[in-house]
């Protein structure tokens, strides 16, 4: 189960409302590379692996990715709270109004909505854990993009800190990958 | 089910099997803080700090890797209760990337000192932190206190501090 910490896991505290980021940023929330995204992918694959340093490390980075779940929420939620309904409008988040007024929404930065069908399950170690590396990357590769479309430090901050969450997780599955490469070599999937 | 030498047998195993990623490390952190002598090799790596492992968002030196040249946001504690939550915040990332590298490498036992050390000062750090400020965990001894601060006290996502 999960204990809840009331506390992000890095500090967000963003003064300056920018709906034209927020509109970006919510890809991180609920595209395809999202963490949430991230989330779903590692604690689902975790009951097949073949040992236990898989399950510790799927549930394990998968609850981190909770946590940042937490963190792009309260930054989306902080980067809008303040905006009028006419800014939300110019914004073009006119049609979000409609949809969820100022409640937050999981969908790619086009407005399309989270699906599942962004990742996968096989069963296969090899197969899943190649998945989560890739993942990993795309996230970066996402945060990246982020990085370059915002000036504002007190996004900025916590975009560089996520961004490196994610080679630090990639290098970690990288690890696992190569450990069950060898295992699974020598015959030995128990 | 149990059984727990069986499962010492399989980290054993594991152990043996294992690929050592850090292997050249030896030639690119000549000042090494960590050693690792149950590896069977003199395995070295270096480590951050738990200020500038939190501030950089990773605590292995190896794995760090700087985007364009923006440099990580400096946090800084402008009030008591700010210090004190990123003490205990960059205590409680260490234990965590601690926690991540040790899953991978459980037999490590300067690693697991080190994760036990930070550990125990994060576990003290929020305790000092939730006895001034309010609840960070639903285990808080500060919540026999009425009225219920988990409720009461602010939620993280309005901000405000740092």
């Amino acid at each position: 189960m999960w204990a809840y910490e009331k506390r992000l896991q890095y500090p967000v505290n963003i003064k300056k409302k920018d709906l034209r980021m927020a509109k970006y940023l919510v890809t991180q929330y609920g595209g395809s590379n999202s963490e949430l995204a991230a989330a779903l992918r590692y604690l689902n694959q975790r009951y097949t692996m073949p040992d236990n340093k898989g399950k510790a490390v799927l549930t394990d980075i998968g609850t981190e990715e909770l946590a940042h779940i937490e963190m792009i929420s309260t930054m989306i939620y902080q980067l809008t709270k303040d905006a009028t309904i006419e800014e939300l409008e110019e914004a073009g988040l006119g049609a979000h109004y409609a949809e969820h007024n100022k409640a937050l929404y999981p969908t790619d930065a086009n407005g399309v909505p989270f699906t599942v069908a962004y990742f996968a399950a096989t069963g296969d170690p090899l197969a899943d854990i190649s998945e989560d590396m890739a993942a990993e990357q795309k996230a970066r590769a996402v945060y990246e993009n982020l990085i370059d479309l915002t000036k504002d430090p007190d996004v900025l901050g916590p975009l560089l800190w996520l961004r490196q969450r994610e080679i630090v997780h990639y290098n970690r599955f990288k690890e696992l990958f190569e450990y069950y490469q060898e295992k699974l070599k020598n015959g030995n999937n128990k | 089910m149990n059984n727990y030498n069986f499962l010492r047998g399989n980290y054993q195993m594991d152990r043996n099997d294992s690929i050592d990623i850090f292997d050249d490390m030896n030639n690119f952190f000549p000042n090494m803080n960590m050693q690792m002598p149950n590896q069977g090799m003199m395995e070295t790596q270096k480590l951050y700090t738990p200020e500038e492992a939190f501030t950089k968002g990773n605590l292995f030196a190896n794995l760090y890797e700087q985007y364009k040249n923006y440099k990580p946001i400096k946090l800084v504690a402008n009030n008591e209760q700010d210090r004190l939550y990123l003490d205990y915040a960059r205590n409680a990332f260490a234990a965590h990337e601690l926690n991540l590298y040790l899953d991978l490498h459980p037999n490590n036992d300067s690693m697991l000192a080190l994760f036990n050390d930070y550990r125990r000062k994060a576990d003290s750090l929020r305790s000092q932190y939730e006895n001034s400020y309010g609840p960070i965990s639903i285990s808080s001894d500060v919540l026999v206190n009425s009225p219920f601060l988990w409720e009461e006290m602010t939620w993280p996502r309005e901000g405000g501090n740092l």
